[in-house]
């Protein structure tokens, strides 16, 4: 073995025309270890990935300098970089339910890595990826389309496909967001397995229990620099920098808890809802009451039928029994939801401030109201400009609020609204949504896999489903 | 299983509508042409001199054109589900028999037209997509002017650079294989130019999506790329596009076969209206109807095998 570390970065700036997206990182990972990258929504982390992988988008431009196992990269062209793909990098995208091809099953988009990147052959190839999905427990979905997978599901494809080839570099974007602590400590298991094997992982998300799982090095990001690193457990313990004591403090379970609910006329009732997806029952018996002003929680495990749920109580899929009644002389769109993937809300190819001004023009809304919501959830207003491929994702997640929330709904099914977050940020964003079920009497069902979360925003036990 | 059966029928139900409007609407437009019908088919029968007041009302008589018109109606409409399409007016001749002979004219020029566009259209339209810049620039314009040129243009242009100018191809006719080229030529250039238009925005659109990039970055090399995920997924709007093109295939093959004197079914349409001549126009226009619907059908099934998300639910 050499004594070069798997990874090392020296100087790595990212830009976009003029501004700097990703300003001087030095990075060093050995193979075997863990780099945790932490840090505000929208500071460069994963450009910072993409940086290192080689797969920017067109317009930003990366300088620095990267080696993998010693070797120089950054300088190579596109073409020697993509040979580095999947052999040597593995890059696990931060959505994966849009990065699995929807027309081909589960199992030949990981055996196909297997035959082609890894070079088994083809028989071999099955073998391997039958194996992958039983360890990730998706066996029964092995012959699914990618669009009968829940978020959490696709997620693990996604790593199974990544590891195929098992290069000796896996950078993972976000890999728990949205998963239950079942799935986030499976995922936190085979991350450690992977640096067992002798690997490097860099491991970009918002979860400090994922960091502290799997210890090693830390680095916290916020505005393109990186503001602190060390010892992930001393830093997430003894934080210096202000941002990392204001990033750990914000943690749900340190959030002051809720009192109970009381009084409100009931906005949505759901009596005794059944539901199925194909031949499989998700859910029996279930009922649901909210009142206006009111918050209840949703839980349960990932690919249990939460997402299902809303579906039914909005009237989006007849549920097979029980019936939901809504509030007499309420406008039928006052009912709304925000998607658990903030990517498929969005048209692809126009930009976000015409996504934003239809929906304030179709309903009479103000502007200025939608750019004071945007202020509270500390979205910058020129990203309006560009189309939801070129914001960050926890960006992206606070326009889909802002936009749900300009027709003043009376109802907001809630599905993983913050899971691209950072914690700072999730709770303003949390905050915003209490205030508002106060003075607006916005009753919220909040889908979350975060029982701290859960008991911070609401003091009804909350709904299990699955 | 499920969605395959539910289209199949949903085609049939579709084939015995048009059968019923083709029947109702036939019969309507020969009532209403002006003139007297009886005259028309004497003189399209024995000729325009010979045709003298005798003779119409000897046809008259003959094939019953002095019953009341809903007893004619109903007398077609028994016809057709009974698939007796009668005898053609001008002819005598059996008409089921004639189109016969014409069906496998027009179904062998409208799918040599279909697989020459194909083979053209698809691969430009995903070459231009790939590589952008000026064969992107120049396909746009070129399709563009081929599809608001009318066929019949295409086709007289083809002929008198070709047939006349060059004395490559014969003009018209249908007896060996140098006659096929410039009629399925003629259709398929503007087919061709819709599918390069289709092909390359559905590629264009599957090879910047956050799929295509995911199969870049797991290391597939591009080449697998493309065979793998970006021509299946690029194939759903192009084959359920098809399904348009189909409609412009129908009217093209009317005037291809017309021009070129294809002895087709749509140049025996064009004849059976000049002459009034009701149930072979009928039998053509079903027929010109039914091909429709029968290729709908197959494009369906195209659909549902490439993508398999609709098969259930
Ligand atoms: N193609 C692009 N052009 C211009 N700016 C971009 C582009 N892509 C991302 N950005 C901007 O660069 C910044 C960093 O983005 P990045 O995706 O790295 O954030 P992040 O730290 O991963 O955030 P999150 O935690 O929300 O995913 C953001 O402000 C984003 O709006
Ligand atoms: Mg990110």
């Amino acid at each position: 073995m050499s004594a070069a570390p798997m990874l090392a970065v020296k100087g790595l700036s990212v830009h976009a025309g003029g501004k700097a997206l990703v300003r001087d990182v030095d990075l060093r990972v050995a193979a075997g270890e863990c780099l945790v990258v932490m840090g505000e929504s929208g500071s460069g982390k994963s450009l910072l990935a993409h940086a290192i992988m080689g797969d920017l988008a067109p317009g930003l431009v990366a300088r620095g300098e990267v080696s993998v196992a010693g070797e120089r990269i950054d300088a190579l062209t596109q073409d020697e970089r993509r040979a580095f793909w999947g052999k040597r990098i593995a890059l696990l995208p931060q959505e994966p339910w849009l990065s699995l091809d929807p027309l081909m099953r589960v199992e030949s988009q990981i055996a196909e890595t297997h035959a082609l990147v890894a070079g088994r052959d083809w028989a071999n190839a099955k073998a391997c990826a039958a194996k992958d999905l039983g360890r990730l427990g998706l066996s029964a979905s092995a012959r699914q389309l990618p669009f009968r997978l829940s978020g959490g599901m696709a997620q693990r494809v996604a790593i199974a496909a990544t590891m195929a080839a098992e290069a000796g570099l896996l950078i993972a974007d976000e890999p728990t967001k949205g998963l239950d602590a079942d799935a986030c400590a499976g995922v936190a298991a085979s991350l450690r397995a992977q640096m067992e094997h002798g690997r490097a992982v860099v491991v970009v998300t918002h979860d400090i229990g994922l960091a502290r799982a799997l210890g090693g090095r830390i680095a916290v990001m916020r505005n393109a620099d990186m503001v602190e690193t060390g010892d992930t457990r001393d830093v997430l313990s003894a934080p210096r920098h202000d941002y990392t004591k204001m990033f750990v403090a914000a943690d749900p379970a340190k959030w002051p808890r809720p009192v109970a609910h009381t009084g409100g006329a009931p906005v949505l009732r759901g009596e005794s809802l059944s539901a199925a997806r194909g031949a499989k029952t998700l859910f029996e018996a279930v009922d649901v009451t909210l009142a206006r002003g009111e918050i209840a929680c949703v839980q349960g495990p990932s690919g249990g039928g939460k997402t299902t749920l809303g579906a039914v109580l909005l009237g989006l899929l007849p549920p097979q029994r029980g019936v939901v009644r809504r509030a007499d002389g309420v406008e039928a769109w006052r009912y709304q939801k925000l998607y658990q993937d903030p990517v498929a809300a969005f048209a692809p190819y126009s930009s976000l401030r015409m996504a934003l001004d239809d929906v304030v023009r179709l309903h009479g809304g103000e502007w200025a109201a939608v750019e004071a919501i945007l202020a509270r959830l500390s979205v910058p207003l020129d990203l309006l400009d560009r189309p939801p491929s070129q914001v960050s994702g926890g960006e992206l997640q606070r326009v889909a609020i802002a936009r749900a929330l300009i027709v003043d709904p009376v109802f907001l099914f809630a599905d993983e609204p913050t899971s691209r977050l950072d914690p700072p940020i999730q709770r303003a964003t949390m905050e915003l949504l209490r205030e508002l079920a106060g003075e607006r009497g916005l009753a919220m069902l909040l889908v979350t896999h975060d029982p701290d979360l859960a008991a911070a925003m609401s003091a009804r036990d909350p709904i299990r489903i699955g | 299983m499920g969605a395959l059966i539910r289209a199949l029928a949903a085609r049939l139900v579709q084939a015995a509508l048009v059968a019923l409007l083709v029947g109702v609407a036939c019969f309507a437009i020969v009532e209403l042409l002006p003139g007297d019908q009886a005259y028309r088919v004497a003189s399209a029968r024995y000729g325009e001199d010979m045709a003298s007041g005798k003779a119409a009302e000897a046809v008259r008589a003959e094939l019953g054109l002095d019953r009341p018109w809903p007893i004619r109606l109903a007398a077609w409409l028994g016809g057709i589900a009974t698939f007796d399409l009668g005898v053609s007016l001008v002819s005598g001749e059996n008409v089921a028999v004639e189109l016969g002979h014409q069906f496998g004219a027009t179904l062998g020029l409208s799918l040599l037209a279909l697989a020459l566009s194909a083979a053209v259209g698809i691969p430009l339209g995903i070459a231009m997509a790939l590589r952008g810049g000026a064969l992107d620039a120049g396909g746009l314009v070129v399709a563009a002017a081929l599809r608001a040129t009318p066929a019949y243009l295409i086709g007289l242009g083809l002929m008198l650079l070709i047939a006349v100018q060059w004395g490559l191809l014969p003009a018209a006719g249908y007896d060996n294989a140098a006659a096929w080229p410039l009629p399925a030529a003629t259709l398929a250039l503007g087919l061709a130019a819709m599918s390069m238009r289709v092909t390359r925005d559905a590629a264009a659109r599957v090879l910047a999506r956050a799929d295509t990039h995911f199969a870049r970055t797991k290391g597939l090399p591009e080449s697998a790329v493309l065979r793998r995920h970006v021509l299946r997924n690029a194939g759903v709007p192009v084959v359920a596009y098809l399904g348009v093109q189909l409609v412009w295939l129908v009217e093209g093959v009317v005037v291809v076969e017309s021009l070129f004197s294809w002895p087709g079914i749509g140049h025996a349409l064009i004849h059976a209206v000049i002459a009034r001549d009701v149930p072979m126009l009928q039998g053509t226009a079903l027929t010109m109807g039914l091909l429709f619907v029968a290729l709908n059908a197959a494009v369906d099934l195209l659909c549902l095998a490439i993508d398999p998300r609709g098969r259930r639910a």
